[in-house]
């Protein structure tokens, strides 16, 4: 797998280096900066570009307007958005761009190799990466929106646990592993969540997780 | 003290002829000193209104300073030598500063001074000594001529008509001579000592040696010669007056001529009173004009006694009044003019302005500063920290296959997690960055997603308010929601910003019970933030009716 990064702060960006390195990633380039996306983007052709949000010059969400060009120019990339701070805003506005092969994650989650890893690895297969705080905000904002608040109250807590870590773009197995019980009873939390929610079976890990994040971003608006 | 001080020591009736020569020159200069003094400030105080008063004045001054030389010089007679001379050089090419450094100079303030005094008191003592002597004189020598008066003499309560009296009296004028040498001593050293006080060079402000000449004899009275004590001034003044009333009473009881000598001792004693006051009251421009007030008052009595002494008439003093009064009224004015209403309520309407300015300054500062803070917490501490927690990461990673090496390694890792944590929300608590990236309405879209209760939001700031503006409008919104979270949560809200012509309306309702303290500390901390920016906070919280914030901030910039 071929990865590229932008990250301004030098000491972070070999950090995440030499973690992929290590891991088997190939870094193929790296870039300061938002136009510099872009460019290593199209010079390298990249299964995955993991961005700052916040990079000069502006120093403000430079990162994740980049980010969110550079899906648009290049519809296979898969983006891994860092950043220090969870905005619903930023989010949003990340999703809306296309919920496959995109991912935000609060930056201390690198230190968690291995779900890092597998987050990058998602995000360039097309699957989706979020961060639990990014969920947990969907789901608060989902609840207190109202209208379907009903209906995710209608779930059991496990079934609550098993949406969150599905939100977060985890496999079935993944989420499986997370929660130390066996495939075929996430299998079967997961049924259920799906006729509670009235939401369309798919076999595929990918389309179940849109589905659930779709779900979770029209109940939110 | 002020006996021994530089007084050549001399045969007896050397001394005692100096002092008499010494008082027949200070008659002298005494009328002229009182003429020059009388005339010059009389004649400039009625004319003060006119370009003519100064020029008088300048004469006067000018005229004081010519007699004080004269003066210093006839010191000379009993001191030896001459008292030195200091004035300010009148230097400069053009005339106002020649002007400046003759108005300037406290010398020429005390020629001034001394020149009335001389007038007026040194007449006195002077007048008094030729009298003493003249006595003597006119004792000793009675017995040469008695006989040529019809009457006889007229010695007090006797009248000397034989030859043995007037051989007595001339006998008594015999014993009396020490008796005079030793009062006309006393006289004139009172006399030196008023001279020195007011014509001695005195040292610099800054303290430096008085004496300009290394090397030279110490000067007569060199530097900052003690003032004599008023109260030594007032017995002295008493005793004369009473010796003068003894004098009046033993020469027959006719016009009552000692109150001229009386006037003349007030007069000093007042004038001593008065420049004490005005040495003490150093710098302070109200002090200062209090003092020249009291002068003048001293002055303007001093005419009004003049003129009852002399049996009323035309009403004279009138004029030196106006002339003073009109001075000291413009004195006043400009020592005052800070309180007068139409310069105070500018000098207040400057201060406001200023204060405005500052304080806009301030709060710019302040919110850059927060900024700062903000984003040196991303870049260095918060940036470590997560640094940190990929090489724990990474090193959790090689040991794990020891499991207890690898948990150690996690807890260190999820510790800086929650450092990082912490960090984050202190930042966003300092300068939330979405509202610095992207304004107000974002800003309050996100707090209203992440709110744990229903919120709808109505935005429109309008045109980007000032960063104070924005960040206080911010935490209403946050603060007021999070209220609602914690007093009503069964509760919905609804944020609206508006903007109303140069003010930024923010309000948030909600539906809940209602009965919010507007004094609790979230709402107070909330009220400063909004009025430092001259806005306003209001609270609504009937019970029942649910409650609402309202802030109003001006940002007219």
């Amino acid at each position: 797998m071929r990865a590229v990064i932008v990250e301004d702060l030098a000491l972070l960006r070999e950090g995440i280096v030499a973690l992929l390195r290590d891991n088997g990633i190939d870094v193929v380039a790296q870039a300061e900066d938002g136009p510099g996306l872009e460019r290593i983007v199209s010079g390298h052709k990249p299964d995955v570009a993991i961005v700052d949000v916040r990079l000069p010059p502006t120093f403000s969400d430079e990162g994740l307007r980049a980010a969110i060009e550079a899906r648009r120019r290049h519809p296979g990339l898969g983006v891994l958005v860092l950043s220090q701070y969870v905005e619903p805003v930023y989010t949003a506005e990340l999703l809306a761009s296309g919920e496959a092969g995109v991912g935000y994650l609060l930056k201390e989650r690198v230190g968690e190799v291995r779900e890092f890893i597998d987050a990058v690895q998602r995000v360039a297969d097309g699957g989706t990466a979020l961060d639990r705080e990014v969920v947990a905000e969907l789901m608060r904002a989902h609840a207190a929106g109202g209208a379907h608040g009903g209906a995710l109250g209608s779930l059991t807590p496990r079934e609550r646990e098993v949406l969150e870590l599905m939100a977060e773009g985890r496999s079935n197995a993944a989420v499986a592993r997370a929660l130390v019980v066996s495939g075929g009873a996430v299998e079967k939390h997961v049924r259920n969540i799906f006729a509670k929610l009235d939401l369309p079976a798919g076999e595929d890990d990918h389309r179940r997780v849109l589905a659930v994040l779709a779900f979770l971003r029209a109940g939110a608006a | 003290m002020v006996v021994s001080i530089a007084t050549p020591r001399l045969p007896i009736a050397t001394r005692w002829s100096r002092d008499l020569l010494f008082h027949l020159a200070g008659l002298l200069t005494a009328c002229a000193g009182l003429a020059l003094w009388v005339t010059g400030v009389a004649v400039s105080l009625s004319v003060a209104i006119t370009y003519f008063g100064l020029v008088v004045a300048l004469g006067t001054l000018l005229g004081c300073r010519w007699f004080a030389r004269v003066e210093r010089r006839r010191a000379a007679i009993v001191l030896g030598r001459a008292i030195d001379e200091r004035h300010a050089p009148l230097q400069g090419t053009r005339w106002t500063t020649r002007l400046h450094a003759l108005m300037g100079d406290p010398t020429t303030w005390r020629d001034f001074a001394w020149t009335g005094l001389a007038g007026l008191v040194g007449m006195t003592l002077s007048g008094l000594a030729l009298t003493l002597w003249g006595c003597v004189l006119a004792f000793v020598t009675l017995p040469a001529w008695y006989w040529a008066l019809p009457a006889g003499a007229d010695v007090g309560l006797f009248d000397i008509d034989t030859l043995p009296m007037a051989l007595a009296t001339a006998a008594a004028g015999l014993a009396l001579v020490p008796v005079a040498g030793a009062a006309v001593r006393g006289l004139t050293v009172v006399e030196l000592a008023m001279m020195r006080w007011l014509l001695a060079p005195r040292a610099a402000p800054g303290g430096e040696p008085g004496d300009p000449v290394p090397g030279a004899p110490p000067a007569v009275g060199g530097a900052a010669p003690p003032a004599p004590p008023l109260s030594l001034h007032v017995a002295f003044s008493l005793v004369i007056a009473v010796l003068m009333a003894i004098v009046w009473a033993a020469t027959g009881l006719g016009y009552f001529w000692p109150v001229w000598i009386w006037l003349g001792l007030a007069i000093a004693v007042a004038l001593h009173v008065v420049a004490l006051r005005g040495l003490q009251a150093r710098g302070d421009a109200q002090q200062a004009l209090r003092v020249k007030g009291e002068l003048c008052a001293v002055i303007a009595a001093i005419c009004w006694v003049v003129w009852a002494l002399a049996g009323g008439g035309y009403l004279w003093p009138v004029w030196p009044m106006l002339g003073m009064g009109t001075g000291l009224a413009l004195r006043a004015i400009l020592v005052f003019r800070e309180r007068l209403p139409w310069v105070r309520e500018q000098a207040l309407a400057e201060r406001v302005d200023v204060l405005t300015r500052t304080r806009q300054g301030a709060l710019d500062v302040q919110a850059a500063e927060l900024r700062r803070i903000e984003r040196d917490l991303h870049d260095g501490a918060q940036a470590r920290l997560v640094a940190l927690t990929m090489q724990l990461g990474r090193a959790e990673e090689r040991v794990a296959d020891q499991p207890e090496v690898a948990a150690l390694l996690r807890r260190a890792r999820e510790d800086a997690g929650l450092a990082i944590a912490e960090l984050r929300d202190l930042a966003r608590g300092i300068a939330p960055p979405i509202l610095a990236d992207r304004g107000l309405a974002a800003a309050i879209d996100a707090l209203a997603q992440r709110s744990a209760i229903p919120v709808t939001v109505d935005a429109q700031p309008g045109r980007r308010p000032p960063p104070v503006v924005e960040t206080a409008a911010y935490f209403v919104v946050a603060e007021a929601l999070t209220n609602v979270a914690k007093h009503a949560p069964g509760a919905a809200a609804r944020v609206d910003v508006q903007r109303d012509g140069d003010r930024l309306v923010v309000e948030v309702a909600d539906d809940g019970p209602g009965g919010a303290d507007p004094a609790g500390s979230g709402l107070r901390g909330l009220r400063h933030r909004v009025e430092a920016l001259d806005g306003t906070l209001s609270v609504t919280s009937a019970a029942g009716e649910g409650t609402t914030v309202r802030a109003e901030l001006p940002c007219g910039r």
